[in-house]
């Protein structure tokens, strides 16, 4: 059984509709990422899931509990692990009043372990904190009970570059030991590192969900290559080749192709320089999001 | 049990003992200034009943020549009935309006508790100043009649206190509907500042008029400390009404809380 399981889930907030009949479901132990630009209704679905917003049409169930069913969803809530987008506090409890407050709720068996990779200022009242230990505080709360599912709303947000890369390997290890673990960003790099699959949301509309890898695999390669007579496309015939554009000697394609007809059509050349990547996951995106991709 | 109202009391522990002190300085110096009245010759008296009758009746002033008349009108019917009224509106316009608007309930309602408990533990949480202040100022109001040597009656002074309660609930209850129906904080801690204002000049410009039962709707209507501490006359009936409507008042804005989109 899925862990979330949604179901033409609908909000309309007056004549908008925020999420348009979504459905898609997350497996127990997999990071999907819930992909979007600012507004597509990402932060919607997720307070629908948790309950705090009733949806229109439509529902969803997590752990196979009902969310519109207030005690049900109750239930489930203290295998759940929350994050709020920008979590906001009392201001002036200090970090460590705020933690046996939610310890009190829900537990907090993982507490002191949580608390050596990210480090909030716990004796310090939360007035004074930055976005980035805000943001730590967050994510101590939400894994501190040792919940089985996650539930987050742009996690890294604030976060400083080595704090982000050090929750994405806890991320890794917290799937591997079989947490499931369900989060929106906008950042497609940060998506490309840590999630299995994702989903793509778009005014509202599941645009696609995706296999991250096979989505990788069917982007294609980048190839830019470096002869010492110019290449011209006319003469450069292979099955496979996109987006051909050369200037002077140089020349620059996406290659999704069988990788010897691109040898073979090479060999007629000196080749001066050559690199072949993998394209930035922003290209790959780009259709989903229709025109500029939003990272 | 009770991790909310623990959590949320602990917030208001400053402001309540910062109330509790001015409160029972101002009282002091009500008290003080007693004697001078009470043994100056003029007529204070044919005074206030010269003044018009809703003013009079507004601010409870009957007689000021004896301390249960003067403690009554200048203390308790303006600071306990009024102002504490306005503050406890106030504070419970900002209970959860303002948890809502920041989303600070989020990370409350993520774990596995219900709204409607949260809901009401934040409201027992306003409990602290109602039951602090009925405590201290009791002590300090008698401890200051001994000390002019006009000592008030201990007994209709705790039950003036202790009437009061159900009045300040409906206070808070005014303030607990407006803190869950409206969306911002600030609004709803105005809005109930103004009701309850409104309610109380209702209730006395209305008195002594053919439109006196207008006023019937205004909680200070059934609360009275000239009553009880001059005419010691104990009105329970007006004061289970009250209780009656504050349990309503809650009881309504939790059903609300409970249902609405946050």
């Amino acid at each position: 059984m899925a862990v979330i399981e949604v179901q033409g889930l609908t909000k309309a907030y007056g004549d908008i509709l925020a999420n348009d009949h979504l459905t898609f479901s997350i497996e127990r132990g997999e990071i999907f990422g819930y992909l979007g630009p600012n507004g597509a209704g990402k932060s919607t679905t997720i307070r629908q899931l948790m309950g705090f917003q009733s949806p229109t049409e439509g529902t969803a169930t997590i752990f196979g509990h009902d969310v519109r069913d207030d005690a049900a969803l109750r239930e489930a809530k203290s295998r759940i692990g929350f994050l709020p987008g920008e979590p906001a506090y009392t201001p002036g409890v200090t970090g460590s009043e705020f933690l046996e407050y939610q310890a009190a709720l829900k537990g907090d068996e993982r507490r002191d372990e949580l608390l050596e990779l990210f480090t909030p200022p716990l004796d310090r009242q939360i007035r004074e904190y930055s976005t980035g230990n805000r943001q730590m505080l967050g994510i101590v709360q939400a894994f501190m009970h040792d919940p089985d599912l996650l539930v987050m709303d742009e996690p890294t947000s604030g976060l400083d570059p080595l704090k982000q890369e050090a929750f994405h390997g806890f991320l890794r290890d917290e799937r591997d030991r079989g947490t499931t673990i369900f989060f929106s960003s906008h950042i497609l790099g940060e998506v490309r590192r840590v999630c299995d699959r994702v989903g793509i949301i778009r005014d509202g509309k599941l645009a696609a969900v995706e296999d991250v890898d096979e989505l990788l695999a069917r982007g294609g390669k980048q190839v830019r290559v470096h002869t010492e007579t110019p290449l011209a496309e006319a003469e450069f015939d292979v099955d496979g080749v996109v987006g051909f554009a050369s200037e002077g000697r140089e020349a620059r394609f996406t290659f999704t192709g069988d990788y010897n007809d691109l040898f073979a059509a090479l060999a007629d050349h000196r080749i001066v320089d050559i690199e072949i990547d993998e394209p930035p996951i922003e290209e790959i995106f780009m259709h989903f999001y229709g025109g500029e991709a939003d990272a | 049990m009770l991790e909310t109202t623990r959590y949320e009391a602990r917030q208001r522990v400053r402001g309540t003992l910062a109330l509790a002190v001015l409160l029972g300085v101002f009282a002091l110096l009500v008290i003080y200034l007693f004697p001078t009245i009470a043994e100056s010759s003029a007529d204070i008296d044919a005074f206030i009943e010269s003044l018009p009758e809703s003013f009079r009746e507004g601010f409870g002033a009957e007689t000021y020549t004896t301390i249960e008349g003067f403690v009554a009108a200048e203390l308790y019917q303006t600071v306990w009935v009024l102002l504490l009224g306005l503050y406890m509106a106030y504070a419970a316009g900002g209970s959860l309006a303002d948890d809502i608007e920041s989303g600070r309930l989020y990370l409350v309602l993520a774990t596995p508790v219900a709204r409607k408990r949260v809901g009401f533990e934040t409201f027992l949480a306003l409990c602290l100043p109602i039951v602090v202040l009925n405590l201290t100022m009791p002590l300090v109001v008698f401890g200051g009649t001994i000390a002019i040597d006009y000592p008030l009656d201990p007994y209709y002074l705790l039950v003036v206190h202790a009437l009061s309660i159900p009045y300040l609930l409906v206070c808070s209850g005014i303030g607990m509907v407006l803190s869950v129906v409206l969306d911002r904080g600030d609004t709803a801690q105005r809005s109930a500042i103004a009701i309850v204002f409104l309610l109380f000049l209702l209730d006395s410009v209305t008195l002594g008029t053919d439109v006196e039962w207008l006023g019937a709707i205004s909680p200070t209507r059934y609360l009275d400390p000239t009553e009880v501490l001059l005419h010691e006359t104990i009105n329970l009936v007006d004061s289970l009404l009250l209780f009656v409507v504050a349990t309503v008042l809650v009881l309504l804005s939790l059903v609300y809380f409970q249902h609405r989109d946050l």
